[in-house]
């Protein structure tokens, strides 16, 4: 049975579908949502505006901020806690990066805006990526 | 014939032109209006004055090298319509798929798939541009990242733009002449900073119309039947002047949002150097995309930033709170207690490690996405004047 799952949230709707699975089905481990702020957009408004900031770390924190409070609003709602970390620039790099300190990976299939082609040149399917990266199992909710 | 060929010209240069004033409008007038310094109103309205000040001045030269320099023979007016639509088309899969297209190399890259299909490419000329578009982004990049680590910490530490409550100025009509006096809040610094700001977005207007003008208007100036430059200069900035004031209230915040990611000052000094760059190259006749040198700019003082390395004694003294907020827009004062650290100390243990916002594989892949739409561009226009030949 997994015990610590990371859940990778962005904004979309299928991020949050995504937690409630990991919840309801992985009733006594340990669920960590990271969301990545910063990431590459078609003119970099984003990750440049980040990095301009005085304390990036903060900045980072407060931007990611809305998504955390969506997935404790999720966990609330099944009185389970949730850790939050935040990472900054490509998504799918920063979930692979990290997947080692897990047992299983719950993710969307897809993200926010998919139509948008910037986003998908620029960051790609970030479930496909991981799926096909990351060292340990990964969940993809449809 | 020639005059249903002049009117569908006419008409796809509008179009061309009526986009071109949508974006490029969101790119120079985006900061200051999301700054709440300017008005949508007011700024399209600058913006159509100093685009068509743009055009009709440094303009001309890049209208010499789209109309007969990249090409050995005169572009015709039948050829011209054709790249036109092209520039529309590329312009289209921007709007639909919301990938940046720069507008001046895909206009190049028609009129080269058009030399190359009818053996008239001025392979001199070409390489000329060809080499200023490789050299500009690594230029943008680098004055960005000059910025970005040395430059906009020192003056962000002594420089405040804030907008104060109430009008900046206000008449006074008891004299016999109407004399401005300060708004309530006003000071002389809140008033210089506006007054740059304002500066900035005319300076980038003007260079969106030397770069920009060109794109709508030179296709139509061609041989027989084709209109005078004068004209031609008219028509594209009375359609980018409706674009400024339609669409672009739209990407003003869309364009503007990505750029309201970015604090005001770093935004004028993005404006400054991308206009700069723009103007200078469009002096010398070379086609250059204003949205290509500020995206490069962007990404250079984000990538300089984010590298810079933190020291302790940064990290430390970052942690007494904002400095002092002063009401008034750039307040030229030292704000105490907080002091720009040296490059190169050591750089405490960070969770975020600011330096995977720019990578340099991420920034490959950004600055390729960059290339497609031109390429594109050149060779639909290669396959369709070499298959219809008549058109050229």
């Amino acid at each position: 049975m997994a015990s610590r799952i990371l859940v990778p949230m962005d904004d979309s709707k299928l991020a949050g579908q995504a937690l409630e699975y990991a919840l309801d089905n992985f009733s006594d481990a340990d669920v960590t949502v990271i969301h990545v702020v910063g990431v590459p957009s078609s003119l970099m408004g984003e990750a440049a505006g980040l990095a301009l900031e005085d304390n990036i770390e903060e900045a980072a924190a407060e931007r990611a901020e809305p998504a955390f409070e969506r997935a404790r609003e999720i966990a609330n709602e099944r009185d389970r806690e949730i850790d939050t970390i935040v990472g900054v620039g490509h998504p799918a790099r920063n979930i692979v990066g990290r997947a080692e300190n897990y047992d299983t990976i719950v993710l969307g299939a897809h993200g926010a805006d998919r139509s948008r082609m910037v986003r998908r040149f620029l960051v790609g399917n970030v479930a496909e990526t991981v799926s096909k990266r990351a060292p340990i199992p990964v969940i993809i909710v449809r | 014939m020639v005059e249903v060929l002049l009117a569908i010209g006419i008409i796809a240069s509008i179009f061309v032109g009526f986009n071109i004033g949508g974006s490029s409008t969101g790119i120079a007038w985006g900061p200051p209006v999301g700054a709440g310094i300017v008005i949508k109103t007011t700024a399209a309205g600058l913006m159509t004055f100093f685009v068509f000040l743009g055009g009709w001045t440094v303009g001309r030269n890049v209208m010499d090298t789209l109309s007969g320099g990249i090409i050995t023979t005169e572009l015709t007016l039948s050829a011209g319509v054709a790249v036109l639509f092209f520039i529309g088309l590329g312009i289209l899969a921007a709007n639909i798929f919301g990938v940046p297209v720069p507008t001046s190399m895909t206009t190049v890259g028609a009129i080269a798939g058009l030399g190359l299909a009818t053996d008239s490419l001025n392979y001199a000329t070409v390489t000329e541009i060809l080499s200023y578009w490789i050299v500009t982004p690594f230029v943008g990049f680098w004055i960005g990242g000059i910025i970005g680590r040395y430059i906009y910490p020192k003056v962000n530490q002594r420089v405040q733009i804030e907008k104060s409550d109430g009008p900046l100025l206000t008449i006074h009509r008891t004299g016999a002449v109407p004399k401005p006096t300060f708004g309530p809040n006003t000071t002389w610094s809140e008033l210089s900073g506006t007054a740059v700001v304002l500066i900035l977005g005319c300076y980038m207007a003007f260079s969106a119309g030397a770069s920009n003008v060109p794109n709508a208007a030179a296709p139509l100036v061609g041989g027989v039947g084709g209109v005078k430059p004068n004209v031609a200069i008219l028509i594209a900035t009375l359609a980018i002047g409706v674009g400024g004031f339609t669409i672009a209230r739209r990407t003003m915040e869309s364009v503007g949002s990505e750029l309201s990611n970015i604090p005001l000052l770093a935004a004028l000094f993005v404006m400054f150097t991308a206009s700069t760059i723009t103007t200078l190259l469009s002096w010398i006749g070379i086609p250059i995309s204003l949205v290509l040198a500020t995206v490069m700019t962007i990404v250079g003082i984000g990538w300089g930033r984010a590298t810079r390395p933190v020291t302790v004694r940064e990290a430390i003294t970052r942690d007494t709170g904002d400095p002092t907020i002063v009401s008034g827009a750039i307040t030229a004062e030292g704000i105490e207690g907080k002091s720009a650290a040296p490059i190169g100390g050591d750089e405490p243990e960070e969770m975020v490690d600011a330096g995977d916002l720019f990578n340099p594989r991420a920034i490959i892949k950004y600055l390729s996405m960059w290339i497609i739409g031109p390429s594109i561009s050149t060779i639909l226009a290669y396959g369709f004047f070499l298959f219809i030949p008549g058109v050229a």
